[in-house]
């Protein structure tokens, strides 16, 4: 990235611990109340820097509204929605 | 397993969804039948265009197809499904409509399709309706926008117009972030209104190894990148086809909506294959028989009086009514009479009472057609079926079973009357009842390189280069050699065009938009856009169908060819330009079929023009079969196609013909003795299309309706399973029933199977065949009228303008370069009687190329000049010019640069080049655009011209003349070819001494190695030469065929397919007066060796950027495989 230029809203490492079919469990110990949401986005397949990316949109038993993706190395991610 | 599935698919795109789907609708059958799917939606974007095709697929792979389309309302999707046959006549009146506006516009540009909602509920019964997809669903779309109530109102009134039993709320899973939320949404309106939801699964390519070319075409079809497009691409690859278990599973939350999916497929019942209701046009008429029979009779009567052969036309007449009144076509040829008749009003109005054209018959028949003694008599053809001995088998035949299909009749017209005809035809029968029928223009290479290329965001630079280097056939192993051999191995090795060589693989054959057929023509004496959506044509006047030629085979249409065929219209143009001449009325039906002079240059290979017999390969045979006859011509005019070269029958051919010339005792060896009868006349090989017929019912017992079946599952390229059924059928019937041995049966099989590629029917061979000796005889008789009508109708045949001119030069025609004070719009002869004190003429005729040759020119503005020059006298100055004639500043400039203005600048013209054309040689070019720059011009404004004021131009200041090669290329920037010194005779002097020119091949021995030069005319790489290339080369005394094999090609890609001046090394081979180099070297001629010849001060720069800029180069150097 340009020295200088932050980027906004990155991706943060998260714990997650998901079911046999890839479903979060728990994000960092809480546990996932329920699934709002949940979408693919597959992209940049063209150029050296594909994009593969499960998203889930959580809903905490803490009352957090919070959105982890799985990328394609298998690594959960946080993301601001 | 089928049975079991617990989900059928309700909504899926094919590649006929244009550029929103990657997959055929062959592909998506067989995936379906792979993955247990019981029945199978296919629901285009606003058309059925691939339906019929779908619908035979599935059968084939034990599916049952379900027809409908994903049809536009307002601006949003709703999918419709025909549950009945009213149902379908709704969907394709309602398709009809949706495209009835989109080319409203004056450029007639397709818009985007659609209905209004009244006309969807005036159109509502029989069709089942889904709420729409995710993305532009009609009631999902204003809930998207935060519009619930507008959703809501909508999804009320389609259950008001659709019922509660034929409207479903859709549900989608494309795993798009708001899925849940919209599905939630969805079905608490489903059960608001008190109707099921439904799961679809909209998919877009059957396979998930389609999805990045989908993204791609989405890409093409918005115009933009992959990059910039993706808001609207699918996102992910779940539009791909899953299992019937895999969409029960994604839609796990709603198995209601799922096990629907089942109840509405069992009610969806409509059959495309068996419920059409299409009936033969004339059908209705009870005394179409005994009219028909009647008019017959009478013009018998009239055509056989006092011939011997009246006898046996009466009874082949008598035959083929029989089979007509079997087969219920009687009102079919009545309805083709009645189209003729108007063709001849039509024919009349465009060549006028008293051209010397309106003699000939408005057209001629074609195809197999041809050989039907009904056509023939009605003037469907123009052919003796009884003289000539044609079978009527492959058209006609009484046998009726399921694969029984229409005759079709085929009738070519000159362009002119063609395009006046087809409007005519419209208007006659009605917009509801007639409409050509469409053609699907495919990815091929080239095409799928830029479009593909261009959604990469690749170099447009060198996606030119590669484009230009990929060939026409090629397949995807060979595009990436194109692609190293055009930009490096390294740029190869790059992602962005890895990616670009394995999307084009893919794209290859997937339907890019819809067109035209060339001239197939459906008419129906009840409303056509009730058994097929008719939509509107790119030219005005005229309307499609949105099926292609197999599709409206499949559905028993009738259909009439009306082909424009350029040959014909060239013939015409010169019988009118003999007629203006020279004072005389040819009629090309009464010349001297035996002309010795005619054959004496065909079996020379002098054939440059002539029709069907012009082409390098006709060329190659044409000293070796040495036609005699106008049969021998039938039969030559149809051994150069794919079927007789793949079946092997060529050599064989001329082989024995050459055998008999030596040895009339000769005995043709037969594979089998019962092949005598049908291969007689072919000395044993398989040259025409219903000798494969005669051979399966003298060979192997097979009926002619069997026959005809084997004939058209060879014809098309979904049909290996039923060829293979039709192998051991033949095998059966030959070795069972006949005793054949089964290794000379199976040869024979695999010559029948070898024809499969393209033959023409004897008849057809024989329609072109005359027209071919007419071509022929008149070029010999009638050679500067012959060029000029070919100039005139080009684009056509083989040849380029340039090579056209060059080869007639050769051979003594002279021509002229286009001049304001002498040529006409159209090239036309200039005859010693029309300008006797023109020294050039030289007692001879002369053919003047026209002003409209001239690129970039208005026809409209040529035409002023002409008549103003003929009203008041020829122009005396430019400045005459500009103020008389009315021509922009920008036309009179690309008029000086032709040359058309030199005569006018007061230099005198000299006599220069090989040819004695006119060429000035003078400062005449410079000093006539010097001249166009200073005086003043017309200007044109919204209420016409404004002439400019005759002011004369100061004299010019001393400008350099241009240099030979600087004229040469004035010249073919400016016309597209040169009537001076070749550009290899401005080259020679720079070139290497040992490069041979054309004309001396012939001293040279057999198996010489040669090395020769020259400007490819075309280059050529037939799906059937084994990836060998054929070039054309051109020097200043005539031309060399090179052969290049494939090991070559690979080594000389760019060279071959993209120089437009190459030199080759290679054996030279004479074989029966023949000559070929058989190449092992190809090289660019090198700009080095051009210096020495250049004008001092030349620019090379310049001269490139020229080259660059001139668009006939590519013009010039064709690809014609």
């Amino acid at each position: 990235m340009t020295p200088g230029i932050r980027q906004l809203y990155a991706p943060r490492r998260v714990s997650v611990e998901a079911d046999s079919e890839g479903v979060p469990l728990t994000v960092e110990g809480v546990v996932v109340a329920a699934v709002r949401e949940e979408w693919v986005v597959e992209d940049r397949w063209w150029t050296l820097r594909r994009l593969w990316r499960h998203y889930f949109e959580l809903v905490l038993t803490d009352g957090r509204d919070l959105v982890v993706f799985r990328s394609s190395s298998g690594r959960w991610f946080r993301q601001r929605a | 397993m089928g049975a079991d599935a617990p989900y059928v698919e309700l909504h899926t795109h094919s590649a006929f969804s244009f550029l929103d789907g990657a997959s055929t609708p062959m592909e998506l059958a067989g995936a379906a039948g792979q993955l247990g799917y019981s029945a199978f939606a296919l629901t285009d974007h606003n058309g059925i265009w691939g339906s019929m095709e779908f619908a035979h697929a599935c059968k084939g792979f034990g599916v049952r197809p379900i027809t409908g389309a994903e049809v536009t309302v307002g601006e949003a999707h709703l999918t419709l499904l025909a549950e009945s046959a009213a149902g379908y006549r709704n969907l394709c009146r309602l398709l009809t409509e949706a495209h009835s506006h989109t080319r409203d516009n004056t450029a007639r540009t397709a818009g985007q399709p659609g209905v209004g909602m009244e006309q969807l509920e005036a159109h509502a019964a029989g069709l089942v309706c889904l709420s729409g997809c995710a993305g532009d669903g009609a009631v999902v779309g204003p809930w998207a926008r935060g519009e619930a109530t507008e959703g809501v109102a909508l999804a009320r009134r389609l259950l008001a117009a659709f019922g509660h039993d034929r409207f479903r709320i859709e549900l989608q899973r494309p795993y798009w972030r708001h899925d849940r939320a919209r599905n939630r949404w969805l079905s608490g309106l489903a059960e608001r209104l008190g109707v099921p939801c439904v799961a679809t699964g909209n998919v877009h390519s059957h396979d998930r190894c389609r999805t990045h070319l989908q993204d791609a075409l989405v890409a093409v079809r918005l115009g933009t990148t992959l990059e910039a497009s993706e808001p609207l691409r699918r996102g992910n690859s779940s539009s791909a086809l899953a299992t019937p278990q895999g969409m029960a599973t994604r839609f796990v939350e709603y198995p209601e909506a799922v096990a629907e999916t089942l109840r509405l497929a069992e009610r969806l019942r409509f059959d495309l294959t068996a419920d059409l209701g299409y009936s033969y046009p004339g059908a209705e008429n009870p005394d179409a028989d005994r009219q028909l029979a009647a008019i017959c009779q009478k013009l018998l009567e009239e055509r056989y009086a006092n011939s011997d052969r009246a006898a046996k036309a009466s009874a082949r007449l008598e035959d083929e009514l029989q089979t007509i009144r079997i087969r219920g076509l009687s009102g079919f040829f009545l309805l083709h009479r009645d189209l003729l008749e108007l063709a001849r009003e039509v024919a009349l109005e465009v060549r006028g009472p008293a051209s010397a054209r309106s003699i000939m018959p408005p057209g001629r028949g074609r195809g197999s057609s041809v050989s039907s003694i009904v056509c023939f008599l009605t003037g469907l053809s123009h052919i003796d079926p009884v003289e000539r001995d044609l079978f009527s088998g492959r058209f006609l035949n009484a046998e009726v079973n399921e694969d029984t299909v229409a005759p079709d009749i085929d009738l070519d017209f000159p362009r002119d009357i063609r395009e006046k005809l087809i409007p005519r035809v419209h208007d006659r029968y009605g917009a509801d009842r007639s409409a050509l029928v469409a053609a699907f223009p495919t990815y091929r290479p080239r095409g799928a390189v830029r479009d593909l290329g261009k959604a990469l965001a690749l170099p447009p630079a060198e996606i030119e280069r590669v484009a230009k280097t990929v060939g026409f056939h090629e397949s995807s192993g060979e595009i990436e050699r194109d692609v190293v051999a055009a930009i490096g191995a390294e740029r190869a090795a790059s992602r962005g065009w890895q990616v670009l060589i394995e999307l084009t693989g893919e794209a290859m054959g997937l339907p890019r938009h819809a067109s035209q057929h060339s001239g197939g023509m459906v008419i129906s004496t009840q409303p056509l856009i009730d058994v097929c959506p008719v939509v509107p044509a790119a030219m005005e006047g005229r309307q499609i169908v949105q099926w292609d030629k197999d599709s409206c085979s499949d559905a028993g249409f009738l259909k009439v060819d009306l082909l424009g065929l350029g040959m014909l219209s060239a013939v015409e143009r010169c019988v009118e330009e003999v007629d203006r001449t020279r004072g005389r009325r040819l009629d090309l039906s009464r010349i001297d079929f035996e002309d010795p002079q005619t054959f004496e240059s065909i079996q020379a290979a002098e054939t440059t023009g002539v029709f069907q017999i012009e082409s390098r390969a006709q060329m190659q045979m044409l000293p070796r079969t040495r036609p005699e006859d106008l049969d021998d011509l039938t039969v030559q005019v149809a051994l150069v196609r794919p079927g007789p070269i793949q079946g092997g029958a060529v050599h064989p051919y001329i082989e024995r013909r050459k055998r008999l010339r030596e040895d009339p005792t000769y005995e043709i060896p037969y594979e089998h003795q019962l092949l005598e009868p049908a291969l007689k006349e072919t000395l044993g090989a398989i040259v025409y299309q219903e000798q494969v017929l005669e051979v399966a019912v003298d060979l192997a017992d097979f009926t002619h309706a069997e026959a005809d079946g084997l004939r058209r599952a060879m014809s098309r390229k979904r049909s290996q399973e039923a060829i293979d059924e039709f192998h051991d059928r033949f095998l059966v019937g030959a070795v069972g029933a006949n005793e054949v041995p089964l290794d000379v049966a199976e040869r024979v099989w695999q010559q029948i199977q070898g024809f499969s590629g393209f033959g023409f029917p004897k008849a057809h061979s024989a329609a072109f065949g005359l027209l071919a000796y007419q071509s022929a005889w008149l070029r010999i008789h009638y050679g500067p009228e012959f060029l000029c009508a070919l100039l005139n109708e080009q684009p056509m045949g083989f040849y380029p303008p340039d090579a056209l001119a060059h080869e007639a030069q050769r051979r003594g025609v002279r021509l002229a370069p286009p001049d304001v004070n002498r040529s006409r719009v159209l090239c036309h002869v200039e005859t010693p009687q029309q300008a006797p004190a023109e020294p050039e003429l030289r007692g001879g005729r002369i053919v003047r190329i026209g002003l409209g040759y001239v690129k970039g020119v208005r026809e409209k503005e040529m035409a002023s000049l002409v008549a103003e020059r003929r009203r008041s006298g020829p122009y005396r100055e430019i400045a005459d010019l500009a103020s008389r004639s009315g021509v922009s500043g920008a036309d009179l400039e690309r008029l000086a640069w032709a040359g058309a203005l030199d005569g006018l600048t007061g230099d005198v013209p000299v006599e220069r080049g090989p040819y004695g054309h006119r060429s000035t040689g003078t400062s005449g070019r410079r000093e006539a655009l010097w001249e166009v720059g200073v005086v003043g011009t017309a200007r044109r404004n919204m209420q016409g011209a404004q002439m400019a004021l005759p002011l004369q131009a100061p004299d010019a200041p001393a400008l350099k003349p241009l240099g030979e090669w600087e004229e040469m290329i004035a010249d073919y920037r400016s016309t597209g070819m040169t009537l001076g010194e070749h550009p290899l005779a401005l080259m020679r002097a720079g070139l290497d001494p040992e490069l041979v020119r054309s004309t001396d091949l012939e001293k040279i021995d057999d198996g010489t190695i040669v090395e020769v030069g020259g400007m490819v005319v075309a280059r050529q790489r037939p799906e059937t030469a084994g990836g060998i290339v054929f070039v054309l080369l051109e020097d200043e005394r005539g031309t060399v065929n090179l052969i290049v094999p494939p090991p070559v090609y690979d080594r000389h890609r760019a060279e071959v397919r993209t120089s437009p001046l190459i030199r080759a090394k290679g054996r030279l081979e004479r074989r029966e007066g023949t000559t070929n180099v058989l190449v092992s070297e190809v090289r660019e001629l090198e700009r080095t060796q051009l210096r020495e010849v250049v004008p001092p001060g030349h620019s090379w720069g310049r001269r490139d950027r020229e080259s660059q800029k001139r668009p006939r180069r590519s013009a010039h150097s064709i690809d014609r495989d």
